[in-house]
């Protein structure tokens, strides 16, 4: 009797819930993850942040015993399939050491300066999973801001910052990003993808391509594209898992992206764009420095490109 | 609610908040849900329906901000888990094997309308990558942990020993 009174209130209570939660959802779509939403995210990770990071001292030793268990029986497989990939990655980095002491010398003979700018990287440990979504211990204090870049230690792409907090960020892998991502497969420029949205869930993601000239084939890299406005250039995400060839001018392929995220435990998050400023100015009006030496004086002149029209 | 069962009920959410973000989030095999377990289990103690309900939504709301999924859905899910709970928990008190069993096949409910409400709101892949495993193996952990932490939960925040003892 005493229940059954009590559970009046229930359904009351349990509509008014049903209605903000859905008002709730509303505005997440409709802010984007910004706004009031951003700050509620930042706000809640700030306080879980420290007893996520204390837990994760206990559970990682744990949560990495029983991984191992559950992966015993495809050691061995897996040990032989990395020790051919290493053999075959040693090769490789031989091969590139050889060229990289060709272009040292060659710089030297023809005295050139290198503007390459390390990008500011921010090592953080995997403290955690939410859905799709990996927790990390590092946060804007560390530099790290929504929106950056991250890769995994080889340097694969694995997401984007998506909300971030003095102490920690959550990051969003690319098989789980609803926006697609600008890669480079050879020569052709496409958009990847993510299945998590369609009926087909995995990890492998969908390539299109509208402009495509040539077939591409299985095994073929795909890297991030200087037209991404999201990630660096040249940053290995995955590779072609069919071959396929333009029909007219599109070309759709699956790529297998190198990263899976439920088995990260560290990430490298980019500071990229190195300077947000300057990014923006070189987008809009690249800059051209000339530097004219005269006797002993040097001069440098820095000026802007006349506007069209 | 007096002060005492709100900072019982307060302190349980944030472990299991805790837990469920950082230990089962990292494991593949072992996969309970134990935030919308909370929600469930509340429901055979004594605390108020509707209190039970606005526990149920918060816990899904921290969730729901920890992680990448659309604010509030998480939280709307468990409260509907939560309701359906406070609404059939007569049918659960028959004995350990029965709240188990209640609280697994709840569970799957809610697995499932966590798909279902996901893919209306294009967060399909909010579950993982494979949903089918998923719809089985959060159930039968739900299942495992109700089995055994039902009774001692029951009896925590309702401060009675007698509570959920079977024959």
């Amino acid at each position: 009797m005493l229940t059954s009174k009590r559970s009046d209130r229930a359904l009351p209570t349990f509509i008014s819930l049903l209605v903000v939660g859905v008002l709730l959802m509303t505005f997440d779509v409709r802010l984007e993850g910004g706004g009031v939403v951003g700050v509620l995210r930042s706000g809640t990770q700030a306080i879980a942040a420290p007893l996520q990071r204390l837990a994760s001292f206990v559970v990682t030793p744990v949560a990495n015993a029983l991984d191992s268990l559950s992966n015993v029986a495809s050691l061995r497989e897996q040990n032989a399939e990395l020790s051919a990939q290493l053999a075959e990655s040693v090769a490789q980095l031989v091969a590139v050491q050889d060229q990289l002491a060709k272009l040292d010398l060659l710089e030297q003979i023809y005295d050139l300066e290198t503007d390459e700018e390390a990008l500011g990287r921010t090592i953080a440990n995997v403290i955690g999973a939410v859905d799709a979504a990996l927790i990390i211990d590092k946060g804007t204090r560390d530099g790290v801001l929504a929106g950056q870049p991250v890769i995994d230690t080889n340097g694969y792409v694995v997401g984007t910052v998506k909300s971030a907090s003095s102490g920690s960020a959550s990051i969003l892998p690319i098989v789980a990003s609803r926006s697609g991502l600008t890669v480079l497969i050879g020569s052709q420029t496409g958009t990847l993808v993510s299945r998590a949205f369609s009926s087909d869930l995995g990890l492998e993601m969908d390539f299109d391509a509208f402009d495509a000239r040539e077939p591409v084939l299985a095994g073929d890299r795909v890297l991030t594209s200087a037209a991404s406005t999201d990630y660096p250039a040249g940053l290995p995400v995955g590779e072609v898992l069919a071959d396929a060839s333009p029909e007219s001018t599109s070309l759709t392929t699956t790529v297998r992206p190198f990263v899976d995220p439920e088995a990260l435990r560290f990430v490298v998050v980019l500071a990229w764009p190195p300077d947000p400023i300057t990014a923006a100015t070189d987008d809009t009006l690249p800059e051209t420095t000339t530097t004219t030496v005269d006797g002993d004086e040097t001069s440098t002149t820095t000026t802007l490109p006349e506007e069209d029209g | 609610m007096r002060g005492r069962t709100a900072l019982i009920i307060g302190l349980t959410v944030l472990v299991a908040v805790v837990i469920q973000t950082t230990l089962f989030g990292r494991l593949r095999i072992v996969t309970p849900d134990v935030v919308m377990l909370i929600g469930i289990l509340l429901a055979l103690t004594k605390v108020r329906p509707e209190l039970v309900l606005g526990v149920a939504f918060i816990s899904g709301l921290v969730m729901d901000l920890l992680g990448a999924s659309l604010i509030g859905m998480r939280a709307v899910v468990y409260t509907t888990v939560a309701y359906i709970a406070v609404r059939t928990k007569e049918r659960a008190e028959l004995g350990r094997v029965t709240v188990a069993v209640w609280a697994g096949v709840l569970t799957l409910v809610g697995i499932a309308m966590l798909l279902l409400v996901g893919t209306l709101f294009g967060q399909a892949g909010l579950v993982g990558d494979d949903a089918a495993s998923v719809m089985i193996l959060v159930p039968l952990g739900n299942l495992a942990v109700a089995a055994l932490l039902a009774p001692p939960f029951v009896r925590l925040v309702d401060r009675d020993r007698t509570a959920l003892r079977y024959p």
